[in-house]
């Protein structure tokens, strides 16, 4: 597992009530316990941590969300769009 | 009849609204019936920094015409919109203003909202730590209190008595109005002047909001299956209330009756609402003025368009009314006017008389396809000319609070 999946899985354990060791890139959120606003909270602290904009929406069933690997793979996506951006 | 089963009855004879989709009751009923919308690209502040651009800004407010006393010029925008809302309440009440002394300990001034003078903080702030500015304006800390508004009309029409802020979020209007009726059924007052309104379209607030991901980037659409979150708007809406015979023995116009209030809180989630609370409340209005789910003609729902309050709302209406819900003519007049947060319930209990009035159901604009599990009829696209003899408002607000006025019939 790279950094980036590392320091994501961080700030999911970091806003889990009960954080469990055996978070996987294919573990799925919804079986994180994670409610809405609590998403909203970490979306914030991974844009915060890379420096990066998320456009998240509550009020939206977004695949990039389904499972830990899928919002690696959108944070690595942006990371990626934001550098070319400002290269 | 003086009094209902024993207590004493309490009528609207005067109400004003400022709002993005007109600045007095008159423009703003007209607006709504034509399904005019009031949302567009932000004009006060730049956006360029923003994902959320768009919200239901009050467009041509000039404090200075609608507000004659010196007091509002130096008021913060919520106060203003208060001071003019009220302004309007009290003009077609036709009460003599300033209160005379021995009416003004017997009125209230009940004037909420769900934040106070935040644009007042926002730029004090900028000013301090950004612009390095060696003071903040002396009036600052006067303009921010969310009591502000509530004793700015107070001081203007010599209200005397209860005077102060009530805050509930987006339900604070209706808990304002409720408060101030049961005031007067319980014989605490004869009158009072019972609303909210909300300013708080600023950028810091905008982004604070954008990051809580609940904002529509492009519409608010109730009830849609496409809906995708709510949009930000301001204004205020504010109503003369009066006890039935304080009315009569004036002469006023009688407008509507207030004939029953419900409120709740879910005690469970500070986002995600809970049926229990939201049908409890309109259950407890329903029971407070003695009517059936069939004696509903217009219920003027909080529809935020966010996709939890609309199914939650739609099953709550369903549990209540039972079979009855599907002959309600249902609105979300935020599709129009935005949500104004705070104020909401004022501006939509005065859309909700202007209904029984004019025996008219104002649509819910945008509504092409509905949401399957919104199954309701949410007059869709174009308003509906029917009797309208009770009609129901409903606020719900962040942290499960709940409140539900129902106005009936002069009943003079």
């Amino acid at each position: 597992m790279d950094d980036t999946a590392k320091k994501i899985i961080e700030i999911l354990k970091k806003n889990m009530k009960e954080p469990s060791d055996d978070i996987g890139l294919a573990t799925p959120l919804a079986d994180l316990d994670i409610e809405s606003l609590d998403l909203a909270v970490i979306v914030f602290d991974i844009e915060d941590t890379f420096g990066i904009e998320i456009p998240y929406n509550a009020n939206e069933e977004v695949e990039d969300f389904a499972t830990v690997g899928s919002v690696v793979d959108k944070v690595k996506s942006i990371i990626a769009e934001t550098s070319s951006a400002t290269a | 009849m003086t009094t209902k089963n024993g207590r004493r009855r309490v009528v609207v004879t005067g109400h004003g609204v400022v709002t993005p989709v007109g600045n007095d009751v008159p423009t703003f009923w007209s607006a709504l019936k034509q399904g005019k919308c009031g949302i567009g690209q932000i004009q006060s502040f730049p956006t360029n920094e923003l994902y959320i651009t768009i919200a239901g800004e009050v467009k041509d407010f000039e404090p200075k015409e609608r507000l004659p006393s010196k007091q509002f010029h130096y008021a913060d925008r919520y106060s203003q919109f208060a001071g003019a809302a009220a302004k309007e309440a009290v003009e077609q009440s036709g009460m003599t203003t300033p209160l005379a002394d021995e009416e003004s300990y017997r009125a209230a001034s009940i004037i909420g909202s769900g934040i106070g003078g935040l644009t007042t903080l926002e730029l004090s702030y900028k000013a301090l730590f950004q612009d390095h500015k060696r003071a903040t304006h002396p009036l600052t800390l006067l303009k921010s209190i969310g009591s502000s508004a509530a004793a700015h009309v107070s001081i203007e029409y010599g209200i005397k008595g209860p005077c102060f802020g009530v805050v509930s979020a987006c339900s604070t209007a209706t808990h304002a109005i409720g408060l101030v009726y049961r005031m007067i059924r319980e014989g605490l007052i004869d009158l009072g002047l019972a609303g909210a309104s909300e300013a708080s379209l600023a950028y810091g607030s905008t982004r604070a909001w954008q990051a809580m991901r609940v904002l529509s980037p492009d519409a608010i659409l109730p009830f849609s299956k496409n809906r995708n979150g709510t949009v930000l708007a301001e204004g205020g809406g504010v109503m003369m209330l009066e006890e039935l015979e304080h009315a009569k023995a004036r002469g006023a116009n009688i407008l509507a009756e207030l004939v029953g209030y419900g409120m709740t809180a879910d005690a469970a989630d500070m986002v995600n609402p809970s049926i229990d609370g939201a049908s409890t409340a309109m259950q407890m209005a329903l029971e407070d003025a003695g009517l059936s789910p069939g004696d509903i003609d217009y219920l003027n729902a909080h529809g935020t368009a966010t996709t939890v309050n609309d199914v939650n709302e739609t099953r709550a209406i369903k549990r209540v009314f039972g079979k009855a819900a599907n002959d309600i003519s249902i609105s979300s007049t935020k599709s129009m006017h935005g949500h104004c947060l705070g104020g909401g319930g004022g501006i939509e209990a005065s859309a909700t008389i202007m209904a029984m009035k004019e025996n008219i159901a104002p649509p819910t604009i945008g509504l092409d396809e509905p949401d399957p599990e919104c199954d309701l009829d949410y007059t869709p696209k174009v308003g509906k000319a029917r009797e309208i003899t009770y009609a129901m408002s409903n606020s719900f607000a962040f942290g499960g609070l709940n409140a539900v006025l129902l106005f009936g019939p002069d009943p003079s």
